[in-house]
This record gives structure tokens, sequence and C-alpha cells, in this order.
């Protein structure tokens, strides 16, 4: 388990290296895909419950400490996609098209939450104009990865997963 | 032995997830009140220093990819082009693009290096390292900090005006908050007719322009110019998008582009300049500023 925890950190880390610099340059339509997202969905695939609700919130705190929104904004928004992964995971194993359809409702519900907290708590996200299409393109570009992404972190993390701690 | 007849069927999992729900609600109200500064600002800073390496090292490998896509798409319109030059394209292309944007990048060095500032103002320059994390982070991180000079509050300009301004700075680092943020608001000057107005950032789309108390009109094209405000006066912000009156002679909105071209920013200078006074909320954007010392630095004088 601690080898699957110490491979998600680091997918999510260099997720989050990429999303901060190849994507600052390479965006169709003037907008990247969610790596991050992307990388947390497929790791809570495979990652028991508790540590992937941990790694979830971890993750969402780098992003928060590397952004200037609120910390634990980030954080929030992180858990509650990993708990709906860990939900659902069991349902949509291996059927490609409702994992696609997954991955594009979870990140576009994840980036719509993001804007509405981050609304609530001051950040005008809600006033940006090109709101819409800065939550629709990534889900769709987070499509499209997900098909040599999700398969990847399989690899790397097997298959293998328990409910709780168990080892 | 007893037991008791009923176990509390609690789901860890579930119990776990509103713990850490619960505190990332904590840790939001908390860093709220502390408006940024405080423990979270002091951790923002340590993970900008520790993440930087890790930043070095995925644009040193994503660079020639970059390179090559933007060779590609440079390549697009071309056509016509008979088949053993296309076998020498294709030889060459991997090379060709790396070479076309360092091309770029040193013209875009050379332009920026013309820039003058106002008031011969000092400046420093600094390449853009990596941009927010999500699309909803209008911030650009920059290789230089507190070691060059740079305080929180000073101008962000490049080859076509004002970018943004500085929102915390580490000892080799500093973010910069793009005047197309939401949160951000900037006093402006129509250069033509002298008439003040508000810039409001909008995300992606165009700023908008509002004026108060007018009869002017304003042209498609006007350049609109920092007013004397939290920036210095005179820098190039936007040219209104869109012809506009004023409604009975109280108010005027319309639309701006930016000068600067907030999408491509790779290098940048950044004005020394901080102004304590700016209290107005009309002229300030509504981040509070972290007071940060300033301290010796390697600054460059821009030859007017």
């Amino acid at each position: 388990m601690t080898r699957r925890i110490v491979l998600a950190s680091l997918l999510i880390v260099a997720a989050v290296g990429l999303q901060t610099t190849l994507f600052a340059d390479l965006r169709p339509l003037d907008a990247a895909p969610a790596l991050a997202l992307l990388v947390l969905m497929g790791a809570g695939r495979h990652m028991l419950e508790r540590p992937a609700l941990l790694i979830g919130f971890g993750s969402g705190l780098l992003l928060d400490l590397l952004s200037e929104s609120p910390l634990g904004l980030w954080a929030l928004v992180h858990t509650v996609v990993v708990f709906v992964v860990i939900r659902f995971r069991e349902r949509s194993e291996d059927d490609p098209i409702i994992l696609g359809f997954g991955v594009f409702v979870l990140t576009a519900g994840a980036l719509t939450l993001f804007a509405v907290l981050g609304t609530i708590f001051g950040e005008k996200t809600l006033a940006d104009a090109g709101i819409v299409r800065k939550i629709v393109l990534p889900a769709a570009y987070n499509t499209v990865l997900a098909a040599a992404v999700l398969p990847g972190i399989t690899w790397m993390l097997g298959t293998r997963r328990r409910s709780g701690w168990d080892l | 032995m007893w037991r008791p007849s009923w176990r509390p069927s609690v789901d860890r999992t579930v119990a776990l997830f509103l713990g850490l729900v619960f505190l990332s609600f904590v840790l939001i109200t908390v860093d709220l009140r502390a408006q940024g500064a405080g423990v979270g600002g002091s951790l923002r800073d340590v993970a900008q220093t520790v993440f930087r390496p890790v930043q070095n090292v995925f644009n040193a490998v994503t660079d020639p990819i970059v390179g090559f896509f933007e060779g590609i798409s440079d390549l697009v319109g071309v056509r016509g082009e008979n088949e053993d030059l296309r076998q020498e394209v294709a030889r060459l292309e991997a090379e060709l693009a790396e070479t076309e944007a360092l091309q770029a990048r040193v013209r875009e060095l050379e332009q920026i290096l013309g820039v003058e500032p106002p008031d011969d103002l000092e400046s420093v320059t600094a390449r853009v390292l990596a941009r927010g994390v999500s699309e909803f982070d209008h911030i650009r991180l920059i290789d230089k900090g507190r070691a060059d000079g740079i305080t929180v509050d000073m101008p962000v300009v490049d080859e076509g005006g004002l970018v943004g301004r500085i929102v915390s700075v580490t000892e080799h680092e500093a973010r910069v908050r793009l005047i197309s943020d939401p949160t951000v608001r900037v006093a402006v000057q129509v250069e033509r007719t002298g008439e003040t107005g508000v810039l409001t950032g909008r995300g992606s789309e165009r700023m908008v322009l509002e004026m108060f108390n007018t009869d002017a009109s304003l042209l498609e094209g006007d350049l609109l110019v920092t007013a004397d405000g939290r920036f210095p006066a005179g820098l190039s912000v936007a040219t209104v998008a869109e012809d506009a009156a004023a409604e009975v002679g109280f108010s005027l909105r319309t639309t701006a582009d930016t000068t600067a071209e907030l999408t491509r920013v790779d290098f940048v200078r950044v004005l020394v300049f901080t102004r304590d006074d700016t209290s107005s909320d009309d002229l300030s954007d509504l981040e509070t500023p972290v007071e940060v010392p300033l301290e010796t630095s390697t600054t460059t004088t821009v030859p007017q």
C-alpha cells in the first residue's frame, strides 16, 4: 500500500508540474486540461478508500499552496472528487464509455464546484466571462487524455484494492 | 461476558471524508481571515520554493515539445511544397521548431529590453516560469524575487504594456496577478481625451471600461493608459474595443483589449515602483497587499 501511496503522490506532483509548465504554452482554444484532477481520478480508482481520500486532500492542498486561492478550497474540491470516485468506481470498471463520461462529468463538476465556492469566498470566479469555456474545455481535454492516462495509472498502481486501511 | 446489543455502524470512510471537508472549511476560514498572510502565506512561500526545482525540470524537459508544436502550427499554412521539400522538412522539423522557439524568445527579450517605463524607473527583467495551477488562476510565476529587489505591489509590464502586479514574493520568485483577474481594477486615462475611468478584469474575455460623470465618447482603438493610482501614470493598458457614448451624460461602459498579450507572456519587466497611499477603492484592486521589506537588489536601469 505504501508503494501505491508514494507512486500516486509522485504522479500528482508530476501532473501539477506539467500543468503549470507544459500546458502553460500548449493551450488549444486558450484552455488546458486539469491534469492533476485526472491523475487523482485515476489513482482513486485503484487505491484503498481512506488513503485515497488523504491523497486527494493532500493534492488539493498542494494546488492551494501553489495558487492564490484560499487555502483549503482545492483541498475540498479534490476530496469530494475522490469520494465520488471511490463510491462509484465499482460501477464503471473497465467500461471506456462510462469512464470517459465519468471523467468529463467529474472534471466539469469539480471545476464548477471550485468556481461556486471561490465566488462564495470572494474570489469572483464566476465573474470570469469565459467561465463556461474554462469548465467545458478542460473537461473535454481530460476526457481525451483519459484514454492514455488512466490505463497508464492502472499499469503503474495495479488493480488490486480493498476497503479501509487493509494491507 | 456482556456485550452491547448494538454496534454503531459508522462508515469510517464517510467519517474521514466529512472530517476532511470540515478541515477544508476551517483552513479556508483561517486563511481568509489572515488575508493571505500569516501561516498560509508562509506555507505558500515554502511550497513555491520547494516546488520550483520541479517546475524547472519540467520546463527543461517540455521546452522542446512546446517548440515542436509551435513549429507544427507555423507549418500549417505552408502548402504546395514538392515531395523532396516535405521530406526535408520532416527531417529537420524538430530541430527547426526548437530553433524558431528560441529565436522567438530572443526577439521577445530584445523587444522587452526596449520598453521604456516612465519617470526613469528602474526595472528588473524576469522570465515567466509557470502559470497558475488552474484556469481560474490569473497568476504567473516569475524567476526574480526579493533578492532582486522585487517587493509586493510593483507593476509588471511587457513590450505591449501593463501585465499585472506583484502579489507575493519569495527570495528568488514572485507571483504576478494579471490585470485580467476579475478581482483587479485599474484606474486608467483615455490618452486622446484625458478622461479617467476604471478597467475591470473579466478573465479571458475583454476587460470592461467604466467611466462616470462623463459626456465624452470613446472610439475604437483609443489608447488607455494608467492614471495616477496604484501604478505609475502613463503605462499602456488597453485599447477600446467598441465605440461608446455616455448614457444621458452620466456613465459610459464599453470593452477594451489589453495591449499586452496576456496569454503569451514569456518575459516581463518589474518596475521598481511602489505607492503606499493608494487607498481609494476605485483605484486599486481588492486584495490586501502583504508588506515585504525591500532589500539590496541587482536591478538594471533602463536607458531613456
